[in-house]
């Protein structure tokens, strides 16, 4: 064998053994927690306010589950429309503006921003200042600060990637550009946004710090008051592993978690294959 | 009578000059060929006679450009000059919509609502390019799946729905087969007894079948014009001639 066939093979072998080794971290996580969370679940687990001395050590996770969905109800409203926004004027206004590049650069940096201090951000503005608590409300901002920058540039990345003679034939119609963008781009672009929003959404679901200073507590019934706290999944874990109530009901916790994480995964993947067929089409 | 005429008009891409001080006119009710090697402005004159070329980063022109008599860079609504002055593109594209929207893209948009009016006009228009018969049981599928030259006509539709008075092409038989182009070709000459036609093509054969003006340009300016006939056999310029025999392109 030569030697450049051996430098190829000795490629290709690592191409391997790094793909596998990340399908295997996943895979060992996912059946650590089956073993260590799966036998606690059952309905009472998901149906259940959480009970025992300390609080947490029996009962379930209800209240928990419905907290982060409200949560992310709130991030999505706060980040969804502004988001839509910015990404359509970036992507179909931007480059005759020179503020664009600006806004690109400061949409970046917003992403770079550790998520504990987007938290003291909203706790300052919301908590704070607008005098909300920790609340709900609060805790929906935090998060849609957080992931603000994420649903802006997935929205703008899939309006740039629709063709662009699509726009210029349109416009050739005598139609304005909005009205191309309404009947065209939007709708061509829609699964790629759809996909962003959603990756967005499992981010905000997952996310601890910005919710710890904002919204979350021990317990309550999360009964989607707005200026109420409530409790969610990321920081129920985090209470049953830190004050070592129950890690038998952590991992449990922490399982559903990423079950509800790898479905929305699997919407976003399912969304950018229907991204792909439309563009062949 | 003239439908397009321009004089000393110029434009440019940032500070790269594309057009240079054009002064030429296209006749109305016929079809006017524009050939000359890649790149050498033929596409930008088109689109800035439909004020399409705008929509590119940093373009800029000077000079005078009227068509039908008007000023068309002094018109506010750009609209208003697009819809005038119709344009086909080199890549068979439809819209992603039905076929029978991909017509009626523009009329609904311009504010006809009628049923009946709406369907004649796809029935008028897909008649025009010779669409009608082949897509008549299926104009609520998708536009996307149809041939090439098929999509191209459609594409003459989409823009004659709009009654433009001047329509572009920009060869738009590039990617066809010869079947679909000689179709094509019949249709132009048909829609000349209406309209003002201009054609960008790279096959000389074409402007021969078809134009009766041609016009040579080479980096940015018109070199040569001419009924086509005169200008095949007996070029005046030593550079059209060179074209012609195939020297340069």
């Amino acid at each position: 064998m030569n030697r450049r066939r051996l430098v190829d093979y000795v490629q290709l072998g690592f191409y391997w053994l790094s793909g596998l080794s990340v399908l295997l971290v996943l895979l060992a996580i996912i059946a650590y927690l089956v073993w260590r969370g799966g036998p606690q679940i059952n309905l009472e687990f998901l149906l259940e306010r959480p009970r025992g001395t300390p609080l947490g050590s029996a009962g379930g996770i209800f209240p928990a589950i419905k907290g982060t969905l409200w949560l992310v109800f709130w991030a999505l409203f706060f980040s969804v429309p502004s988001g839509l926004v910015t990404a359509v004027f970036l992507s179909e206004y931007g480059s005759r503006w020179r503020i664009a590049g600006l806004l690109n650069l400061m949409i970046q940096s917003m992403a770079g921003i550790p998520s504990i201090i987007t938290g003291l951000f909203a706790y300052a503005l919301g908590v704070v200042q607008l005098g909300w608590g920790i609340s709900l409300l609060a805790g929906g901002l935090a998060l849609g600060i957080m992931i603000f920058p994420v649903i802006a540039v997935s929205t703008r990345d899939a309006l740039q990637a629709v063709d662009n003679n699509y726009r210029l034939l349109a416009c050739s119609l005598g139609v304005s550009e909005l009205y191309a963008l309404r009947r065209i781009i939007l709708p061509r672009a829609m699964p790629g946004i759809l996909a962003g929003i959603l990756l967005a959404t499992g981010y905000a679901a997952g996310a601890t710090a910005p919710i710890m200073v904002t919204a979350a507590a021990i317990i309550s019934s999360s009964s989607g008051a707005i200026f109420e706290p409530v409790m969610a999944l990321p920081y129920h874990l985090y209470i049953l592993f830190n004050e070592h109530i129950s890690m038998d009901n952590a991992y449990a916790t922490a399982l559903i978690l990423v079950v509800i994480l790898l479905i929305i995964n699997m919407m976003v993947l399912w969304l950018r294959s229907w991204q792909e067929r439309i563009k062949q089409k | 009578m003239n439908a397009v005429e321009m004089s000393n008009f110029s434009a440019w891409y940032g500070r790269k000059a594309i057009l240079d001080n054009i002064s030429i006119s296209f006749v109305n009710r016929s079809i006017t060929a524009i050939v000359g090697p890649s790149g050498c402005g033929k596409t930008t004159l088109l689109r800035s006679i439909n004020r399409t070329a705008e929509m590119e980063y940093a373009f800029s022109c000077r000079g005078d450009l009227q068509v039908f008599g008007k000023q068309v860079y002094q018109i506010k609504e750009v609209d208003t000059v697009r819809k005038q002055v119709g344009m086909v593109y080199q890549i068979p594209l439809a819209l992603p919509l039905s076929i029978r929207e991909n017509v009626l893209f523009g009329p609904r948009y311009h504010g006809i609502r009628e049923q009946s009016r709406l369907d004649y006009i796809v029935e008028d228009c897909l008649r025009k390019v010779a669409l009608w018969d082949e897509v008549k049981d299926r104009q609520c599928d998708a536009a996307g799946r149809l041939s090439g030259g098929q999509k191209q006509r459609l594409a003459m539709a989409r823009v004659l729905a709009v009654e433009p008075q001047v329509l572009l092409l920009d060869e738009p038989c590039s990617s066809l087969d010869p079947a679909s182009t000689g179709l094509i070709e019949e249709l132009l000459t048909s829609l000349a007894e209406d309209l003002c036609v201009v054609i960008v093509t790279h096959n000389l054969f074409q402007a021969r079948r078809i134009a009766r003006q041609t016009l040579f340009m080479l980096d940015g300016s018109v070199i040569e014009t001419g009924p086509t006939d005169a200008l095949f056999s007996n070029p005046l310029d030593e550079r059209t001639r060179a074209f012609f025999s195939g020297l340069i392109g």
